[in-house]
């Protein structure tokens, strides 16, 4: 608790000492004045996205399973206030098909964030809010931005036993973000502190190793901090690229784990992620197109610790896990025939590795896309991928996906 | 205590960064770019670029503060001017 106090502490610190640096009493009275709200300053808007989509395993050759369906749907309305020039509030529900629900859809509020903005320099959030780990959840995730009919290959994926949102999903806290120029390039960070990650559970209520994301109440008293700078050397922002980092103690306080054999309380397990991101598009007159690489690369790894095995016996594993896609694209948006210009051409290569050792872990799966959109206007494009998976038992799947998404 | 001391360090780098900074001119080339260009440059990154008239005025301002955070590279006065090109151009 204490490091919390401490965390907070020193980012009203923070906001203090860089606010003051940078304002003098007028634009402190300025400051006061856009807060209290001006008639007319509240500006609204209604946007979200909404898709609709299907798949088709081609691999699948049992003749009484189902190898094609419908079954990708989803509305998500995104609420936007600008209150002031300081303070902006964002929130989105998502509707959607999880394949779980009774009534066909599954109801979640995707982030309710309140930023107040210092300076340039210095924007505070709080609230349940994207994670910034990485660049592709906070960036290139929305369902009308992410060029292919689905994401790419995640952990989640039917790879680990639970769903564990290690490297994308929500965070419940409080982050401070900002930009510093130098000289023609900037530099991006982020800094947050949240809820922390959290053990999985088997079915005895005992800890498996797999690390679970998205916890709108902690399990200990530790909380997570995490960040990501980000570089964009050249003066018109056409690259990007980040490091992200997190770290949280992942067990509650009345999980029974072991350390070399040995039951010990106040045994913490710490769970710490990495991430390099780079973005990269520009226009090529020469060949009348706009190309784009994107990428990311992440990997987790948790303290050692012993978990049971069976009701008698316990085992271990090196508890790490990798995860990485890399994207390029091409789209012919300068040529002069109507259709060609709005196409694009993708390919995408995605890999997970789960810890190898671990009862639910083994070898990488990984997974080639090649894609295809039509686009109808900026935000409303048909994506088609062929996407081909190699199973960690050797074994391929072949699927073609399909999805029409637009922004609203 | 060793994350202690990595906030404490994160912070303070943040602190003096923002600090040298916030008295640091920006290049004359780059702060005299104007809304168009900026649009031009920043806006296609992540998403294909959006045109004027797909929204009014008071919308461009909520977006521009939206993006001015996902962005997370954009100054005020970066920001502000693709706002007025993009709501003199719908
Ligand atoms: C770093 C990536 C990134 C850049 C650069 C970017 N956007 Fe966005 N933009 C997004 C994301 C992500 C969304 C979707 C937000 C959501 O659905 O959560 C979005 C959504 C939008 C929308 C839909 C309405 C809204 O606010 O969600 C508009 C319009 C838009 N962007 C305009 C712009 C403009 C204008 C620029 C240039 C100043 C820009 N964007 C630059 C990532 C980016």
């Amino acid at each position: 608790m204490k490091k919390v106090t401490a965390g907070f502490g020193l980012c009203i610190l923070l906001l203090i000492t860089s606010t003051t640096s940078a304002q003098d009493s007028t634009q402190t009275e300025l400051n006061m004045k856009a807060l209290s709200g001006n008639p007319g300053s509240t500006h609204l808007l209604l946007s979200g996205v909404t898709w609709f989509g299907l798949q088709a395993n081609l691999s699948d050759t049992v003749k009484t399973n189902v190898k094609n369906t419908f079954n990708d749907f989803g509305f998500s309305p995104m609420f936007l206030w600008k209150l002031s020039d300081k303070v902006f509030f964002e929130s989105e529900i998502e509707i959607k098909n999880d394949g779980s629900a009774e009534n066909g859809a599954a109801f979640d509020l995707e982030f309710a964030k309140l930023s107040y903005t210092a300076n340039d320099y210095l924007t505070i959030g709080a609230g349940k809010m994207l994670s910034p780990f990485g660049a592709y959840n906070e960036k290139w995730e929305p369902n009308h931005i992410e060029r292919f009919p689905n994401a790419p290959l995640r952990p989640d994926d039917n790879i680990l036993p639970d769903d564990s949102h290690l490297f994308w999903g929500a965070i419940m806290g409080i982050d401070a973000r900002g930009k510093i120029p130098m000289g023609s390039s900037k530099l991006t960070y982020v800094i947050y502190i949240s809820n922390g990650p959290t053990l999985s559970k088997d079915a005895n209520d005992r800890p498996t190793g797999v690390i679970q994301y998205e916890n709108w109440n902690d399990n200990n008293n530790n909380k997570e901090i995490g960040g990501r700078i980000g570089l964009l050397p050249f003066s018109n922002n056409c690259l990007e690229v980040g490091f992200s980092y997190k770290h949280g103690i992942a067990n509650s306080l009345t999980d029974t784990l072991f350390n070399q054999n040995r039951e010990v309380s106040n045994y913490n397990i710490g769970a710490t992620a990495l991430a390099y991101d780079l973005n990269f598009v520009k226009s090529v007159p020469d060949l009348k197109s706009i190309i784009g690489i994107r990428g990311q690369y992440s990997s987790l790894k948790v303290d050692q610790a012993n978990y049971y095995l069976n009701d008698s016996a316990t085992y271990t594993f090196d508890n790490n896990l990798t995860s990485y896609f890399a994207q390029f694209s091409f789209r012919p948006a300068m040529v002069e025939n109507c259709f060609f210009k709005n196409l694009e051409f993708l390919i995408r290569f995605n890999s997970v590795t789960p810890p190898k050792d671990a009862l639910w872990g083994g070898k990488a799966t990984t997974r080639l896309d090649i894609g295809l959109d039509y686009w109808l206007s900026w935000r409303t494009g048909l994506r088609l991928a062929y996407e081909m998976t190699s199973n960690p038992d050797g074994s391929k799947t072949n699927m073609i996906i399909a999805r029409l998404a637009t922004g609203l | 205590m060793k994350r202690i001391i990595v906030i404490i360090a994160l912070i303070f780098a943040a602190i003096t960064a923002t600090t040298i900074f916030n008295g640091c001119a920006v290049p004359a080339s780059i702060a005299s770019k104007s809304g168009a260009q900026l649009w031009a440059e920043n806006c296609l990154r992540c998403h294909n670029s959006p045109p004027p008239n797909d929204y009014s005025d008071g919308e461009w301002a909520a977006i521009g503060a939206h993006m001015k955070l996902r962005t997370n590279t954009m100054t005020d006065t970066e920001i502000n001017k693709v706002v007025e090109f993009l709501q003199s151009a719908n």
